[in-house]
C-alpha cells in the first residue's frame, strides 16, 4: 500500500509509464497470440502427422487435394510395414472460399479403418462419433458449431444437403476444429458434385479419395516406411513425419521472430520509459532518501524500496495490457466468428509470461536508478534542495 | 584516555568537501569534542563554522578525511557503509530542521519506517511507533500525514521516528530552526523531558541562545574546529 501511495505521487507522469508499459504488453499479447494460435495449429499438425505416414497422389503438396484412386489401397497396404490404411477424401467446406488466415473449415470423409491405431484422439463434447454405417450424419468441429448452428440430434446443411448431427468434437486448437467429419461416401458423392460436368462422367465416385493415412507396424520407422511407398507404389508420393515438420518449423521460426519481435521493440520502449520516470523519481526524491539513509536505511533497502516501485509499474501495465490485449483478441475473434476465422489463442503460458516479463522489464529499468539512490552519501542527499 | 562516561568523541577530526578542482572547502580542521552519556549537549557557531558537519560525522551520516570518531566505546570512523547503516538505525537518532518527514506517509508510517529499518516486523513497529507517539503527545494524530500537521507537530513527529529504536544518542540539527517561539519551546521542553526520562544524550546544532541555554553544555565552534570542545575543558553551557 505504501509502495503503491509512493508510485502514484505524481499520478500523471506515473499514468503514462505505466500507459507505455500497457501499450508494450498489448503489443506482446496480441501478436503473441496469433502466433500462439499458429504454433498451436501447426503443433497439433505435427502430432498428429508424428507417427505416420501420408499418401496423396504423386505432384500434389502437403496441403493440396488432388484426387486419387481407391485402387491404390491395395497396393499400398501390402508394402511390408503397412498395419493399416486409411482412405480419406477432404475438401474444402465452402468452396467459394477464398484464402484465409490460419485453417479453413474442411469437410473431412474417412472409411474410418485403423481408427484403433490412431494416436491423435478425438473426444467429443456432445453425442459420439461416426462409424462407417452412419451415412447422412456428421461429426462437427467445435470452431463451427455456432457458425452452423450445429445440434446433437439436429440437422445441418453442407453444401445444400442436409446431415445429421451425430457428435460435436471437443476443442482441439487444431485442424478438426475447423471440420466436418462424415463418412466416405458421403463427402465422395458432395465431392462428385463439385467436379465440372465434363468430365464428371470420367471418374468413378466410389473410387476417389484425397489421401490415406498409412498406420505403420509397431517397430516401424515412417519415415523408412514413406520411402519404401514410394519406391513399391507408383502414382503416389508417401511423406513421413519429418517432411511436415521440416516445411512448419522454417516457416513458423520466421513468423514467430516477426511478430514477437514487433512486441519487443514495444516494449523495450516501454522500459525506457520506465527508466526516465524512476530516474526522475529518485532525482526529486533525493532528499528523502537521505531522510531515509539518516534513519537506518540499508543500501539494499533502498534498492528494494524503488525496485519495488519500478516492479509495481511493470506489473499494473503488464496486468492491464494483458486485459487489453485478450479484449482485443476476444473482441476480433468474435467479429471474425461469421467468417470462421479464429485468429488468437491468449494460452496460460502466454499470459503469465506477457506479465512476469513486464515486471521484469520494469525490475530491470529501475536497476539502474535504484542502485544510483541506494549510492547517495545520506549527508549530500540531506543537502540537496 | 576514554572515561565510562564519554558516550562521543571525535579527535582531530578534519573534512575537506571538494566542489571541483581547486576549489574546495576545509569545514573541519582538528576538531575535537568529548560528550557525555545523558547530557543535553548544544553546538554553537556562526554559519560555515562546522557545526552542521561535525554533527554529521559524529551521527554517522558523513565520513572524516582524517581523526578518530568514536560512540559508545567503538570507533566508527573506519565502518563500512553497511555497519554505518546498522548504526544509524539502532544507535543513534536524527532530527532535522526541515522535519524530513516521508510526505505521503501519515505521521504513524513515518515513524513505523525508522523501526522496520531497524528488522521490526510490520506489527512490532506499529506498537513501537505508537508507543513513540504517544511520548511525543501524537497518540491522537497518528493517521495525519505531515502536512495536515503544523511545524510543531512534525518535529514531534520526528522526534518520536528518532526515539522509535530506543538509540543511545539523539543528533538535532536546528531542531527548532523552522518554529515559531511557542512551538520552539514545547520541542525543547520534550527533549528535555526526554532527555531526563530515558537518559538518551541529545546532541544539538543551534543558533539560539535560549535554546543553548538550557543544556548542561555549549560546545562553541569557529572555523572548523571547537573551540572549548576537548574533554573536561569545556566550559558550562549554563554560564552563558
Amino acid at each position: 500500500m505504501r509502495t503503491l501511495r509512493n508510485v502514484f505521487r505524481r499520478k500523471l507522469r506515473v499514468l503514462l509509464t505505466i500507459f507505455g508499459i500497457t501499450i508494450g504488453v498489448l503489443a506482446l499479447v496480441v501478436m503473441g497470440s496469433m502466433a500462439e494460435k499458429i504454433n498451436m495449429l501447426v503443433s497439433g499438425g505435427t502430432e498428429y502427422f508424428s507417427d505416420k505416414v501420408t499418401v496423396q497422389a504423386a505432384g500434389t503438396s502437403l496441403f493440396s487435394s488432388a484426387p486419387l484412386s481407391l485402387s491404390k489401397y491395395d497396393d499400398i497396404k501390402a508394402v511390408p510395414g503397412v498395419a493399416e490404411v486409411s482412405a480419406q477424401l477432404g475438401t474444402l467446406l465452402d468452396t467459394e472460399a477464398g484464402a484465409s488466415f490460419g485453417m479453413p473449415a474442411m469437410i473431412g470423409g474417412s472409411d474410418m479403418r485403423g481408427q484403433d491405431l490412431e494416436s491423435f484422439k478425438l473426444t467429443y463434447a456432445e453425442g459420439r462419433a461416426l462409424t462407417p454405417s452412419d451415412i447422412g450424419s456428421v461429426v462437427v468441429g467445435s470452431d463451427l458449431v455456432k457458425k452452423l448452428g450445429a445440434k446433437v440430434g439436429g440437422t445441418i446443411l453442407v453444401r445444400a444437403e442436409r446431415f445429421t448431427v451425430v457428435g460435436i468434437l471437443d476443442r482441439t486448437l487444431t485442424a478438426p476444429d475447423s471440420e466436418i467429419l462424415m463418412t466416405l461416401p458421403d463427402a465422395q458423392r458432395l465431392y462428385m458434385q463439385d467436379i465440372p460436368e465434363v468430365i464428371r462422367g470420367q471418374v468413378d465416385q466410389s473410387n476417389i479419395v484425397t489421401s490415406f493415412v498409412v498406420y505403420p507396424t509397431p517397430g516401424t520407422d515412417p519415415e523408412a516406411l514413406a520411402s519404401k511407398i514410394n519406391a513399391a507404389v507408383s502414382g503416389v508420393k508417401a511423406t513421413g513425419p519429418k517432411a511436415f515438420q521440416d516445411q512448419v518449423a522454417s516457416t513458423m521460426g520466421i513468423f514467430n521472430a516477426i511478430l514477437y519481435g514487433i512486441a519487443i521493440i514495444a516494449l523495450f520502449v516501454g522500459g525506457l520509459s520506465v527508466i526516465n520516470t524512476m530516474t526522475m523519481s529518485v532525482n526529486e526524491r533525493t532528499r528523502e532518501i537521505g531522510v531515509r539513509k539518516a534513519i537506518g536505511a540499508s543500501d539494499r533497502q533502498i534498492v528494494g524500496q524503488f525496485l519495488s516501485e519500478s516492479g509495481i509499474i511493470g506489473l499494473i501495465g503488464g496486468a492491464s495490457g494483458l486485459f487489453l490485449g485478450w479484449l482485443v483478441a476476444t473482441v476480433t475473434d468474435k467479429l471474425l466468428e461469421p467468417r470462421n476465422l479464429d485468429l488468437f489463442l491468449v494460452s496460460p503460458r502466454l499470459a503469465i509470461g506477457s506479465v512476469l516479463f513486464a515486471i521484469l522489464l520494469g525490475l530491470v529499468s529501475g536497476l539502474y536508478p535504484s542502485l544510483h539512490a541506494a549510492r547517495l552519501q545520506p549527508v549530500l542527499a540531506l543537502r540537496y534542495e | 584516555m576514554q572515561t565510562l562516561e564519554t558516550i562521543i568523541r571525535g579527535a582531530g577530526i578534519h573534512k575537506r568537501y571538494v566542489m571541483g578542482k581547486d576549489n574546495y572547502v576545509d569545514a573541519l580542521q582538528d576538531a575535537s569534542v568529548e560528550i557525555e552519556k545523558g547530557q543535553m549537549v548544544a553546538v554553537m557557531g556562526p554559519s560555515g563554522s562546522g557545526k552542521s558537519t561535525l554533527v554529521h560525522i559524529l551521527g554517522c551520516l558523513d565520513s572524516v578525511n582524517s581523526g578518530e570518531v568514536w560512540l559508545d566505546g567503538r570507533r566508527v570512523d573506519k565502518l563500512s557503509r553497511r555497519d554505518l547503516a546498522q548504526l544509524r538505525r539502532t544507535e543513534v537518532g536524527f532530527i532535522f530542521q526541515t522535519f524530513n518527514l516521508v510526505p505521503s506517509f501519515t505521521a504513524l508510517e513515518n515513524v513505523m519506517l525508522a523501526a522496520e529499518y531497524a528488522g521490526k516486523s510490520r506489527r512490532e513497529a506499529r506498537e513501537l511507533a505508537r508507543t513513540a507517539l504517544a511520548q511525543v503527545g501524537l497518540a491522537d494524530r497518528e493517521d495525519h500525514k505531515p502536512t495536515e500537521l503544523s511545524g510543531g507537530q512534525q518535529q514531534r513527529v520526528a522526534i518520536a521516528r528518532a526515539l522509535v529504536n530506543s538509540p543511545k544518542v539523539i543528533f538535532g540539527d536546528e531542531p527548532t530552526g523552522n518554529l515559531d517561539s511557542a512551538s520552539s519551546t514545547e520541542i525543547v521542553d520534550m527533549m528535555h523531558r526526554i532527555n531526563r526520562d530515558t537518559g538518551t544524550t541529545f546532541v544539538l546544532v543551534t543558533h539560539d541562545p535560549d535554546v543553548a541555554a538550557t543544556c548542561d553544555r555549549v560546545f562553541h565552534m569557529l572555523d572548523g574546529r571547537v573551540a572549548n570542545g576537548n574533554g573536561r575543558h569545556a566550559e558550562d553551557g549554563r554560564a552563558d
